[in-house]
């Protein structure tokens, strides 16, 4: 017997809100989105493919990806641990800290990008000290690095924090009189319990990073095929009225997320199934 | 493995959940702390545990000084009141654990290990779940999980809190003779707290009745019966 | 009698060596990444002094980036949170099949480039396409100007109003609306009289973050804007432009503005967070 479509309701408001909600949605999400999707059907899957297979954009996807993975990496390493000492330690000035791990989500990515630029430029204050021992960082993918790391922060602890909040306390015990140290203990029973937020994190900082345009354009150099970002030539295929080149770049990018966004579902109902939570 | 508390006192801040007190636990026996919640008997027994560290006094295992112990050196196997079974681990790999965080000169092989595990499940009678999750029992085989987890780390004493506590009565009963007979054929010295006067006194070889931190009495459950010694136990068993 | 060696470790502690060592090359870090930025925005605004600070601020140009900012929040938040509203009322108060999908579509935009938001508009209502050079010819051009620059910054902001409502409202259950209409009142007045005073500090929560990045979006708008000097060049756009011209005192002043407008959506969210937790989504509670 199938579920009915929708059950009926004594609360009143299903047709306001249904109307608000599905002509906002439309508006806003599918429309757009399926005009993208339109344009790349009506320039057909050869045509996208002929503007997406030239090494510049190549360059420039691969450039995205790796440097998105590392710093999404870093982020889930680090995140990890700003989680445990937010929600174990006490000491003074966490809770200033705790709030200010939300500032890549509050700061303008602008703002960010202006910043971190200003800094590590060779005559900012680090840059300044990575020149005198014969490096650079900003115009580098070091410093794309840098900037990925930073929009991709607070993903990780997030997302951990409140699981590291819910492990009981016995269980760390229980692991401890049957004889495991304390690191044994952090190994095998708390590292295991936190692994799906942290990798739910880690997707949602490399999702971010990825697709991420105004912390980085400042920082990149944007030479093309060393450090040009793939958003980046979505914005100069416009600037040239390219529309089919800008679309085909944009799909891709599309499917990166989309292919992110079901890994991330797949942890959770991993996740849900393994071990009864998230 | 005779254990003597010597004076043990417990405070809180300024709160005092164990006020000074001593017991000796004969070697072998299955010892109840029975008393309403308040009264200091899981205090007492996560200090036996090592889970916490008592304020004053000490405890001797076997004679030796062991309040300076480790919950690690103890060797006391421990069954949580909600059993703190390991979800993201199968029942297996939660009863080997133990076993498996030896340091490797003292770790047996795993095949031995895989021969313990079965006779661990044999023992509590669940042979055929050592593939599941916690997340897959019912409560009363957690239950019967975490005690072989504990009995698996070939303990010197084994230590349960409210090990009954969250099941139905039917359950209850059955775990109540399982418990009994695991700890006569071990023969561990086995102290497990309560509030169910029912199953102190079915189950128990010694009680020991607590209120507000003190030891009311201590003696066999027909002796505690037939001479009450305070007003307070009197009306705890009569009730 | 022994007595307590000071060095008791309970059984769920690190070692005081483990712990220093982690909260200190937790604030390195941290002090690398976070606040030294911080810091830069500050110093290069302040660089030739408060007056050249000031006093940029009150160029024609960031005038127009200011107003055009509020503008757009103006438009664009409230209407997120009319939607954030309705679709968890939608979401919460009935039983339908395809919640999943409906939350996976509301979910959409946090997953997608900004960049790519501002092709899709471009695509949608750009001046050579069916509806855009209608209303173009109509008067009401989409890109290049403001509606544009709303749209895009709705659907880069979409999600949030609804993210922290729906968590919140299903915990609540449906219990006190089904009473209030048992006592009579119509769905107006429980929505007004009940639902909204519990969901009012979620609400709020929501519309501080919205806010916060619709003031702040850059790359849809980049696209979308077409970056009209003192038209359609909203404050992070006019900022880049300043930059790019080295006029980095006034493009660093103008970041100060937003970075305070990011410090006030921190402290308001970190005030909601320690007074009403409660009324909050349960991964908000510290």
């Amino acid at each position: 017997m199938a579920r009915p479509l929708l059950h009926r309701s004594p609360i009143p408001g299903l047709g306001i809100s249904a109307g608000i909600t599905i002509t906002l949605l439309s508006l806003v999400v599918l429309l757009p989105i399926g005009a993208l999707l339109l344009k790349g059907a009506t320039a057909g899957p050869d045509r996208l493919w002929t503007e997406v297979n030239t090494p510049r954009i190549w360059a420039a996807l691969w450039l995205s990806f790796r440097l998105s993975f590392l710093a999404a990496t870093f982020n889930l390493i680090f995140g990890t641990a700003l989680a445990w000492v937010l929600a174990r330690y006490r000491f003074p000035g966490r809770r200033l800290i705790d709030a200010a791990v939300d500032l890549p989500f509050a700061l303008p990515t602008a703002v960010a990008g202006i910043a971190l630029t200003a800094l590590y430029a060779p005559n900012g204050a680090f840059g300044a000290l990575a020149k005198d021992l014969g490096f650079k960082i900003a115009y580098t993918p070091v410093g794309i690095f840098i900037a990925l790391v930073f929009v991709g922060l607070p993903f990780v602890s997030r997302t951990v924090q409140p699981v590291i909040d819910e492990i009981e306390r016995e269980v760390e015990e229980a692991s401890a009189t049957l004889g495991a140290t304390r690191a044994q203990t952090f190994r095998h029973v708390i590292l295991p319990m936190l692994a799906p937020a942290a990798l739910t994190g880690f997707a949602l900082a490399l999702a971010r990073a990825v697709g991420e345009y105004g912390s980085v354009i400042f920082i990149a150099g944007n030479l093309p095929m060393q450090t040009e970002i793939a958003p980046l030539l979505i914005v100069i295929k416009l600037e040239e009225f390219n529309y089919d080149g800008a679309t085909a770049i944009g799909i891709t990018m599309l499917m990166i997320s989309f292919a992110l966004l079901l890994f991330i579902n797949a942890i959770q109902v991993w996740s849900r199934r393994r071990i009864g939570y998230v | 493995m005779h254990i003597e508390i010597d004076e043990i006192s417990k405070t809180f801040g300024t709160t005092a959940a164990l006020a000074p007190v001593t017991l000796a636990i004969p070697s072998g026996a299955l010892v109840a702390l029975l008393g309403p919640s308040g009264s200091g008997k899981t205090t007492l027994l996560r200090i036996l545990g090592g889970l916490e560290f008592p304020t004053s006094g000490r405890v001797l295992f076997d004679g030796s000084d062991a309040t300076g112990l480790t919950v690690q050196q103890r060797r006391a196997g421990f069954v949580f009141q909600s059993y703190a079974l390991f979800r993201h681990m199968t029942v297996f790999d939660n009863i080997a654990y133990g076993l498996n965080a030896r340091p490797r000169a003292n770790r047996p092989t795993k095949p031995e290990i895989a021969r313990r595990v079965t006779r661990l499940l044999d023992l509590i009678q669940l042979p055929d779940i050592g593939a599941r999750y916690p997340s897959q029992l019912s409560g009363g085989q957690r239950q019967r999980v975490a005690l072989a987890r504990a009995l698996a780390i070939e303990p010197r004493m084994l230590l349960l809190d409210e090990p009954f506590g969250a099941l139905d009565a039917k359950v209850r009963k059955e775990l109540r003779q399982g418990l009994r007979d695991i700890h006569d054929t071990t023969g561990l010295t086995t102290v497990f707290v309560t509030h169910d006067q029912d199953e102190a006194m079915e189950l128990a070889d010694l009680v020991v009745v607590m209120s507000m931190g003190r030891i009311e009495q201590i003696g066999k459950p027909q002796d505690l019966r037939a001479r009450p010694a305070t007003p307070f136990v009197r009306e705890f068993l009569g009730a | 009698m022994s007595d307590a060696p000071a060095t008791f470790r309970s059984a769920t502690e690190e070692t005081p060596r483990v712990r220093r060592l982690l909260i200190g090359s937790v604030l390195i870090v941290l002090a690398l990444l976070l606040f030294a930025p911080l810091v830069t925005v500050f110093y290069e605004a302040l660089r030739k002094g408060w007056w050249e600070a000031v006093s940029s601020l009150g160029d024609p140009e960031s005038q127009a980036a200011i107003r055009l900012t509020l503008t757009v929040a103006t438009i664009a938040v409230p209407l997120n949170a009319i939607f954030g509203i309705a679709a968890a009322w939608l979401i919460t108060k009935y039983d339908f099949r395809g919640k999943a999908i409906l939350l996976t579509l509301i979910d959409l935009p946090f997953s997608v480039s900004p960049v790519v938001v501002g092709l899709c508009v471009v695509l949608t209502f750009g001046a050579n396409t069916w509806i855009g050079g209608l209303l173009t010819t109509a008067g009401y051009p989409v890109v290049f100007a403001l509606p544009g620059i709303v749209l895009a910054s709705m659907i880069v902001t979409f999600p949030f109003v609804a993210r922290e409502l729906i968590p919140v409202m299903v915990e609540q259950g449906r219990a006190e609306e089904e009473a209030a209409l048992t006592l009579g009142a119509s769905g107006w007045r429980t929505f007004r009289t009940v639902t909204l005073p519990n969901i009012r500090w979620a609400l709020l929560y929501g519309v501080l973050l919205c806010n916060a990045r619709a003031m702040g979006e850059f790359g849809a708008v980049a696209v979308v804007s077409g970056k009209i000097r003192g038209q359609t060049s909203t404050m992070p756009i006019t900022i880049e432009m300043l930059y790019n011209e080295y006029l980095s005192v006034a493009a660093f002043t103008l970041a100060v503005v937003l970075a305070f407008l990011a410090f006030l959506t921190l402290g308001l969210k970190t005030l909601l967070e320690i007074r009403h937790a409660d009324q909050l989504a349960a991964t908000r509670r510290h």
